[in-house]
C-alpha cells in the first residue's frame, strides 16, 4: 500500500499516464521519459525559445513575405502590405484568414505564454477564475494554424514561375516560420506542472 | 487516498485541457466518457480498437501516397499551363534558397505525416500478433512527439486560400491530389478524434500482461 496525496499527481507530458511526483528523479513508469527534467532550470529555456520567436518575427514583419515580377516589373509586399492589398482589392475573407493567422495568432501566442511563464513565478491572476492549463491547451492547439501564410507563399511560388509572371518567396517568410518553429518549442518546453505550484 | 502499487494509477486520468483528476470507469462499447469539467473526451471504449485501428491508418497512408504523387492543382495563365504536387512546393522552396523554410515544410507536410501513418501501421500490426513489446513502447512515444508537428489539414486551408487569390488571374484546375488530401485530412482528424494513443497504451498493458 503506497499513501498518494492527490496534489502529487502528474501527469507524463509524453504517453499522459499519472505518476507520482518524485521531484528530482521523474521517470514516466510507463513510457520511460524523463517528466519535467529541466525542472532545475524552471522556466529558463522555455523564455529563451520564446525571447527568439518574438525576436524573429520583427524581421518577418520588417521584410519582403513575398515578391512578385510581372513583365519585369517587380514588387514586394509585406504581410501587413498583403493584407491591406487584399482588403482593398475585396478579397475580405482572404484578407481576415492572413491577419488571424500572421498577426492575431502569433501575438496571442506571445502574450498567453509571456503571461504564463510570469505567472509561475509570481502570483499573477492567482485569485481569478483563469484556467490556466485550458489558456495553455488553447495556445497549443490554434498556434501552428500560424504557418498558413507560409503555406500560401510556397504554394504560389511553385506554381507562378512562368516567362513574364513569377512569384518567389520573401526574406519575411524564413523568418515568420522560424518565429513560429520556437513559439511552438517554447510552449512544448514549458512545464505544465508549475502552473499547478502556484495557483 | 491509499493505492496498492503504482500500476494502480492507472485507473486515474487527469484531463488534458483542464488537468482534472478523474477515476476510470467502465464504459460501454462503442461509447466515450467526458470531463466533468470541461466536457472534453477523456476515453472511448472500443472493442475491436485494433482492427478499426488498422484498417483506418492503412487506409489514411494509401490517401497520403495519391495525395503526394499526382497533380495538388493546375493552372493555366497568359496561356502556359503549369501543375504542382505537394513535393514540388518545398522543392521549389529549395532552389530558390530558401533552406529553412523548405525544410520546415519538407518535415511538418511530408516526413512526419508519412512516418505517423506508418508508425500507426506498425503499431497495430505487432499489437495484432502480439510481439514487441518493447518497440511498441517506442513508436507510441515517437508517435505523441510528431503529432502535434503534422500540418496537413493547415496546407489544405492554404491551398484554397492561394486559389483564391489567384481567381481572375489565372484558370484552376483541381487535380486528384486534392481531393486524395482532403479525403486523407478528414480520415486525419477522425483518426486523432476517436482513437488517442492513450487508449493505445492501456491496449498495449492489457495485451503483454495476458501474454506473460
Ligand atoms: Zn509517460
Ligand atoms: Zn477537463
Amino acid at each position: 500500500m503506497i499513501e498518494v496525496d492527490e496534489k502529487n499527481l502528474i501527469r507524463c507530458p509524453v504517453c499522459e499516464a499519472v505518476n507520482i511526483d518524485k521531484d528530482k528523479e521523474n521517470r514516466c513508469r510507463r513510457c520511460g521519459s524523463p517528466i519535467y527534467k529541466y525542472r532545475r532550470f524552471k522556466t529558463e529555456k522555455s523564455w529563451a525559445y520564446l525571447i527568439t520567436a518574438i525576436i524573429a518575427y520583427i524581421p518577418a514583419n520588417l521584410y519582403p513575405m513575398l515578391v512578385s515580377t510581372q513583365f519585369g516589373k517587380t514588387e514586394e509586399s509585406t504581410i501587413v502590405g498583403g493584407i491591406i492589398l487584399m482588403w482593398e482589392s475585396g478579397s475580405y475573407p482572404i484578407a481576415a484568414v492572413i491577419f488571424f493567422a500572421s498577426i492575431l495568432v502569433p501575438i496571442m501566442k506571445f502574450l498567453v505564454l509571456v503571461y504564463l511563464l510570469i505567472s509561475v513565478k509570481y502570483p499573477l491572476g492567482k485569485d481569478k477564475k483563469v484556467n490556466k492549463h485550458k489558456l495553455y491547451y488553447m495556445t497549443e492547439t490554434i498556434g501552428p494554424w500560424s504557418m498558413i501564410d507560409v503555406f500560401v507563399v510556397a504554394i504560389l511560388a511553385a506554381l507562378i514561375h512562368m516567362h513574364n509572371v513569377q512569384i518567389i518567396a520573401g526574406t519575411a517568410a524564413t523568418a515568420f516560420a522560424l518565429s513560429v518553429f520556437f513559439t511552438l518549442l517554447a510552449a512544448q518546453v514549458f512545464d505544465e506542472s508549475l502552473i499547478k505550484e502556484n495557483r | 487516498m491509499k493505492i496498492e502499487n503504482e500500476d494502480a494509477l492507472d485507473h486515474l486520468i487527469i484531463c488534458h485541457q483542464c488537468h482534472t483528476l478523474h477515476e476510470e470507469i467502465p464504459i460501454e462499447d462503442g461509447t466515450k466518457a467526458c470531463c466533468v469539467e470541461c466536457r472534453s473526451v477523456l476515453y472511448r471504449y472500443d472493442s475491436r480498437l485494433i482492427d478499426h485501428g488498422f484498417a483506418l491508418s492503412l487506409t489514411t497512408l494509401i490517401f497520403f501516397a495519391v495525395a503526394n504523387f499526382f497533380p495538388l492543382v493546375q493552372i493555366e495563365m497568359l496561356g502556359n499551363e503549369q501543375f504542382i504536387t505537394i513535393p514540388m512546393t518545398f522543392f521549389s522552396l529549395f532552389e530558390n534558397g530558401f533552406y529553412v523554410v523548405g525544410m520546415l515544410c519538407a518535415v511538418v507536410l511530408f516526413l512526419f505525416p508519412l512516418a505517423i501513418f506508418v508508425l500507426y501501421v506498425m503499431l497495430f500490426l505487432m499489437l495484432k500478433l502480439k510481439k514487441g513489446e518493447d518497440l511498441s513502447r517506442r513508436l507510441l512515444v515517437w508517435l505523441s512527439y510528431m503529432k502535434p508537428w503534422s500540418m496537413n489539414d493547415i496546407f489544405l486551408i492554404s491551398i484554397l486560400v492561394a486559389l483564391v487569390k489567384l481567381i481572375g488571374y489565372a484558370q484552376i484546375h483541381m487535380g486528384v491530389a486534392f481531393w486524395a488530401l482532403a479525403v486523407f485530412v478528414l480520415l486525419d482528424i477522425y483518426m486523432t478524434k476517436h482513437i488517442h494513443l492513450k487508449e493505445i497504451w492501456m491496449l498495449r498493458k492489457q495485451i503483454f500482461a495476458e501474454k506473460q
